[in-house]
């Protein structure tokens, strides 16, 4: 029987149908309409489908306001995936407002990028594929957020980490970003096996436990798990209860960048910048808050893993603050932004308030998006500079840019009434106000300690994005005329590279592997055209971007004005979405049955004045950051900033963390390996034991040559001869 | 049954017949047999039931009567899909042999023969009758090695006959001393496979020390074949010298008769020394995994790589084996079914590239993915399915070996420690880390190689030939139904004969007893002759209990 939840399936399944079909038909669309009607075609069949997905994911969520509140969890479901006796992993999806307001960010913010990229790229020759894979990466994620079961989160979880991977090394020409691209892969599959670890000690539990009853093999459905896991884990013990969230928050470490993990992210910058604002700002490095947001009840269970969230939350956001001010280029500053925010939304999640976590998702998702697309118009317009310091008074040049770029940038330093203000405040000021609650369930660190970080880390965050815009837009000077124009030649080099096909007599291609002489030549010169690089010369003239990019900005920058206050408690909205901390808890867990552990009034205990003082004091640290960066950029760019040394140097390259990283892991490990291989499985067991026992082998058969032939033959003879033998033995012994 | 298994050989003696300047005839002929026998192994397919664990089209004829030595050959879930990966595989091993010029005939007729001796080891049911084929698969093979193979192709072609020869010297001994055994006991010898398994159910065949010293024999044998490390550095040699077919035969199928052998013989045979060895087996498998990983991460030879990547591969199936858990033997025969198509496919295309440029250094490559889309995409595809990603075939075997192996681990089942299946998993990560080096050395970058700019894209046969396997690494991704439905009751059932008290393991002798879809073992009655998974069910004489509590386990070690 269908049912209006059964839509869901529709939403999941748009994304996968322009996948196919961008795959399947878009190069032949475009060598049919030819490349500027074609790219057309081709961009309207990724941007549809998502924004469709979005217009339904509205209808559904809709649908769900509709329902009693302990009512809002439906689930859908279609077939089985794995169906063996011990586990059955259904084809589920679940509606619920977490997954919905996830959905309506992936799909909503997700068609806006979509759109913006049609312009982004229009040049770009490879333009189906850069669509085929973002399509892909909607339907993962989607998938990721929608399944109702670990196995189906975890499909789009490494489904989104492939498309991240193949979008980061989209333009693979260049053998960094191809780098970059197996870095982001790896360092996330180091995530995914303390997640899959933590998947399986679920199972383990759950199956072993009698909690069950039934066939019922559903052993990682949410709605089978999450109400049992207050029952079920401490049967375990500690060390248990402990370690399934510690495992899964490594997983959400990876995928969001955290520290250590984080390192992969910043590289992922080699991306297309709407790749960068899709994927590395606004959805795929949410995911792992969004996991630990829907296995919050693991996570109350343990004090222990709610500290080590809060704690590596904290530190990351701090950590990546500081790096983020020894950045030169735009996207690397919104990188390391990105890995701060990621933190404070750890930060938020670890003291318990998971909603508060969640609405900084929803309300980055706004302005970091915003913020990249913004710099990507930036990039275009400068011929893919991405040097701020080549950068300089683009206001005048960038109007529409400039105006929504701004918005973005004192959304995110938290000045009020914009969105960023209103989710930072309430992490910061759930942070402080848990304070009593954990030190009294036995933290070691005072949440006091944490909130100070986060202040500090708000001021700063104030800081490094002044200088960015400044750097960017204000000031007088426009800094790329004053430089020379160093990379002009890199044209005739890549002249040179034109090869003049000499005689393959040698070859004779008897299958019709190769390609003839004029055929190569043509290639080359059609690959020769399509590499022409923009360079920035001192009379570059910056001209704003085409509207299928500026309509994104403006409608992104809309919503990071009016996206905190209306989510936000005491507004009509926020009654629907259910984000008021006693309307998360209380309906979250009515809905899916387990109960919560936190009692939610008495943990985020504050008096109103106590209130007030919390807002001021952000309020303050961000105009004093932005105070403190504007004085400092009044005359123009900064000494420090025209040269990186001392201190910004040091923090600019993560404090050394990323070279020491690769020195021990790819360098050493590299070498350490290949010595490994000669001297052990080329050494001792090939060479010692193998050949060793040969080569005895052959300097007793010196004595025996007449015997030793050599041959297979003789080989096989004498093994002919060892089984009549035994077989002679035995029939005589059985006819004795 | 029988058709099956030697409908190659007779095609092979009809090649034979032909002259060899009628290339086509031997070409197109030899691609007819393998459809042909593969479409008789799928009406296998269609008459296999899946509701009961006993052999089924089991057909005996006494061989050597005086020794109790039969003809005896038979499919359950287990076997079922290895012959049909075998007969899948060689379609694809001959089609693409197409290319071989030089000495086509013998070729494709060494092809058949290999063929006939695989099908053969994954259906005996008689011990000598298994020891003939799986010494016969080592012939046809050390030809393909040694007359097609790449430079060093003495070297590897001798060292792989010696290497598994030497292997199955032991089990032979074995095969004879469970003859004697047998005699012993029944009065009268039998090399009976459902016979011996008798014997073992009921604990009569062997004490412990000896069943561990069968044991051992056997399984060196088959340690050879998966290979287990420290035993496996034929596999390099032997994949990357042999052409083409023969690395993706090696590859697909010839591996797997180390894991089936395993699961056939030392599992039921020899249940309480499986028990005992389990985890020293299992640490073999996790050294394997991480071993072969780190390398194929050093390796400058394409074909090299992916040899090494067998080596980690294959320990996810040894991994998933022994945890003797419903999950891991799952994985376990998934995994070998998905191992065949991935690597499989893997050998394939690096073949295809091998044919037109002469060279498996990844210094000569690089910048493809522009020259060669279509190759780019579908390797990529092959690529990600054996990194293991989920929705495609990888990702569900290996899942469920390393779920069986933690579970095993958790509950301590059979005194395995639980930081085996732990560090496996940093198996997954480093397969990320070699085969996306892999694919970044040839496919990205810059195509600076005049010889490369020359390349055309696959042709279409080429491409058939990739996406009829890309078919497979979706459908076990996205449907792992079909498969597993088959497996679980024979799994079932190989599952209580190894962990179940001497007297309540089922026997594949006794049909009154059978396991049902819960895993129980029952009584059954009324068995439909022409449909033997169609019976009553009666009492249940053992229930299901998927998590054996550890303490029984121990308990039962200890006693023995």
């Amino acid at each position: 029987m269908t049912t209006v939840w059964d839509y869901i399936w529709i939403v999941q399944l748009l994304p996968v149908a322009g996948f196919l079909a961008q795959a399947l038909f878009g190069q032949r669309i475009i060598a049919m309409f030819g490349p500027a009607m074609g790219r057309r075609i081709c961009g309207a069949m990724a941007v549809v489908p998502i924004a469709l997905a979005f217009v339904i994911g509205v209808f559904v969520f809709y649908k769900l306001t509709e329902l009693a509140p302990d009512q809002r969890v439906q689930i859908s479901t279609w077939f089985n995936w794995i169906d063996l006796q011990t586990l059955r992993v259904p084809f589920e999806l679940r509606v619920d407002p977490l997954s919905l307001t996830m959905v309506l960010i992936v799909t909503g913010v997700g068609a806006l990028i979509h759109l913006y990229a049609t312009g982004y790229m229009a040049t770009d020759r490879d333009y189906p594929r850069f669509f085929t894979y973002l399509n892909l990466f909607i339907a993962f994620m989607l998938m990721l957020v929608l399944g109702n079961n670990l196995a189906l989160v975890f499909i789009g979880w490494e489904g989104v980490g492939l498309c991240s991977y193949l979008l980061i090394g989209y333009w693979y020409h260049d053998i960094a970003n191809a780098k970059a691209a197996n870095k982001a892969f790896i360092v996330n599959r180091i995530g995914d096996w303390g997640f899959v670890l933590g998947i399986f000690l679920i199972y383990v539990t759950f199956a072993s436990s009698q909690a069950i009853v039934g066939d019922e093999a559903r052993l990682l459905s949410f709605d089978v798990i999450l109400p049992l896991a207050e029952k079920v884990l401490p049967t375990f013990g500690p060390a248990v209860v402990a370690a399934v969230p510690i495992l899964l928050f490594i997983g959400a470490m990876g995928k969001s960048a955290q520290f250590p993990l984080y390192l992969w992210l910043p590289d992922a910058m080699a991306g297309p910048t709407p790749v960068s604002a899709l994927i590395h700002a606004a959805t795929m490095v949410t995911a792992g808050v969004y996991l630990v947001t829907r296995c919050h009840v693991f996570f109350e269970l343990s004090p222990i893993a709610m500290l080590v969230v809060a704690c590596v939350g904290a530190f990351t956001a701090i950590f990546a603050a500081t790096v983020a001010f020894g950045q030169t280029d735009i996207k690397k500053v919104l990188a390391y932004s990105t890995v701060s925010q990621l933190g404070y939304m750890f930060l938020a999640c670890g003291v318990g308030a998971f909603y508060a976590g969640m609405f900084h998702v929803t309300t980055h998702a706004f302005f970091k998006a915003l913020l990249f697309l913004g710099s990507g118009a930036v990039i275009v317009a400068m011929a893919h500079e991405q040097d701020m310091r080549r950068y300089g008074a683009l206001r005048k040049y960038l109007p529409i840019t400039h105006g929504t770029m701004l918005i973005g940038w004192i959304a995110i330093a938290g000045i009020p009434p914009l969105a960023g203000f209103f989710s930072k405040d309430d992490i910061l000021g759930k942070t402080f106000a848990s304070s009593h609650y954990w030190t009294e369930h036995g933290w070691l660190v005072d949440p006091k300690i944490l909130y100070a970080i986060g202040l500090i880390t708000a001021f700063m965050t104030a800081m490094y994005m002044t200088r960015m815009f400044w750097l960017t837009f204000l000031g007088k000077e426009e800094r790329w005329r004053e430089s020379a124009a160093g990379v002009s030649d890199e044209h005739a080099h890549h002249e040179a590279h034109v090869h003049h096909p000499h005689a393959h007599a040698e070859h004779e291609d008897t299958h019709g592997f190769f390609l003839s002489d004029d055929e190569v030549l043509e290639r080359e010169r059609a690959e020769h055209e399509a590499e022409h690089h923009d360079v920035l010369t001192p009379d570059h003239q910056p001209k704003e971007v085409v509207p299928s990019m500026w309509l994104p900005l403006v409608a992104l920058a809309a919503l990071s004005i009016v996206g905190g206050l209306v989510l936000s408690g005491g507004y009509p909205f926020s009654e629907l979405l259910h984000w008021d901390t006693q309307h998360l808890f209380r309906d979250w867990n009515a809905i899916a049955a387990a109960p919560t552990l936190l009692p939610a009034a008495e943990m985020f205990h504050a008096d109103h004045m106590t209130e007030w003082i919390l807002i001021g004091s952000s309020v303050l640290a961000a105009i004093l950051g932005i105070g403190v960066m504007a004085f400092q950029h009044r005359l123009g760019i900064p000494k420090s900033d025209r040269e990186i040394t001392g201190l910004k140097r040091i923090m600019g390259a993560q404090w050394g963390f990323d070279g020491a990283m690769y020195k021990t892991f790819v360098d050493f490990g590299g070498r350490f390996s290949q010595g490994f291989y000669r001297w052990f499985d080329k050494g001792v067991i090939d060479g010692l034991f193998v050949n060793g026992s040969a080569w005895t082998v052959q300097s007793f058969g010196k004595l025996f040559r007449k015997a030793q032939t050599g041959y297979v033959r003789s080989y096989a003879l004498t093994m002919l001869l060892g089984v009549v033998v035994i077989l002679s033995y035995v029939i005589w012994k059985t006819n004795r | 049954m029988s058709l099956v298994i030697w409908m190659p050989l007779f095609g092979a003696v009809f090649l034979m017949l032909v002259p060899k300047d009628f290339v086509a005839v031997h070409r197109y002929g030899a691609l007819g047999i393998s459809i042909l026998t593969f479409i008789a192994s799928l009406s296998l397919y269609g008459a296999f039931s899946s509701g009961t664990f006993h052999f089924q089209m089991v057909e005996a004829i006494p061989w050597i009567s005086g020794l109790g030595i039969q003809y005896k050959v038979g499919v359950d879930g287990i076997s079922l899909w290895l012959v049909m990966l075998t007969t899948f595989i060689t379609i694809i091993a001959v089609w693409f042999s197409f290319y071989v010029g030089h000495r086509a005939k013998e070729f494709m007729v060494y092809l058949l023969v290999l063929e006939t001796a695989m099908l053969g080891v994954f259906c005996a049911l008689d011990l000598v009758l298994f020891y003939v084929f799986f010494e016969a698969t080592l012939v046809p093979m050390y030809f393909l090695i040694a007359i097609w193979g790449g430079e060093d192709k003495k070297y590897a072609s001798v060292k792989f006959f010696l290497y598994t020869f030497l292997g199955s010297i032991f089990m032979l001994i074995a095969i004879v001393a469970l003859y004697f055994i047998s005699a012993e006991k029944l009065g009268k010898g039998t090399f009976d496979l459902v016979a011996l398994q008798s014997l073992a159910a009921q604990g009569d065949l062997a004490a412990l020390p000896i069943q561990l010293w069968l044991f051992a024999a056997f399984a060196v044998a088959f340690a050879v074949k998966v290979p287990f490390w420290p035993v496996h550095t034929w596999l390099p040699d032997a994949h990357t010298e042999a052409p083409t077919a023969g690395s993706i035969i090696l590859a697909a199928v010839m591996l797997k008769m180390g894991a089936y052998g395993f699961l056939r013989f030392c599992l039921p045979l020899f249940p309480d020394a499986t028990i005992q060895a389990a985890p020293l087996l299992m640490g073999l498998a996790v050294v394997g995994i991480i071993y072969g990983a780190v390398m194929a991460a050093v390796q400058h030879d394409w074909k090299r790589l992916v040899a090494y990547s067998s080596v980690s591969h294959l320990g996810f199936v040894m991994l998933g084996l022994f945890s003797l858990t419903h999950n891991g033997f799952t994985g376990s025969v998934l995994q070998s079914v998905n191992h065949g198509i991935s690597t499989g496919a893997l050998f394939l295309m690096v073949g295809m590239i091998y044919e037109r440029r002469h060279t498996r250094l990844f210094s000569d490559y690089g910048g493809l993915k522009r020259q060669m889309p279509m190759f780019a995409a579908l390797f990529l595809i092959v690529m990600l399915s054996s990194v293991g990603l989920p929705s495609m075939n990888g990702f569900i075997g290996e899942f469920l070996c390393m779920l069986g192996a933690f579970q095993a681990g958790f509950e301590g089942r059979a005194g395995i420690p639980l930081w085996m299946p732990v560090v496996a998993g940093g198996g997954v990560v480093l397969a990320a880390v070699y085969l996306l080096w892999m694919f970044q050395k040839v496919f990205y970058g810059r195509n600076d190689n005049p010889e490369n700019k020359r390349l055309r894209d696959i042709k279409p046969w080429e491409q058939l030939l990739c996406w009829s396997l890309v078919l497979f690494v979706f459908w076990i991704g996205l449907y792992p139904k079909t498969f597993t439905d088959e497996m679980e009751a024979s799994l079932n059932g190989l599952r209580h004969q190894v962990l179940q008290q001497p007297g309540l393991r089922p026997q594949w002798a006794d049909t009154s007893i059978d396991v049902n879809a819960r895993g129980d073992v029952v009584q059954a009655s009324n068995r439909d002759p022409n449909n033997p998974g169609n019976w009553t069910q009666g009492k249940v004489l053992v229930p299901a209990d998927h998590q054996v509590r550890s303490e029984q386990v121990a308990a039962r070690s200890e006693r023995e």
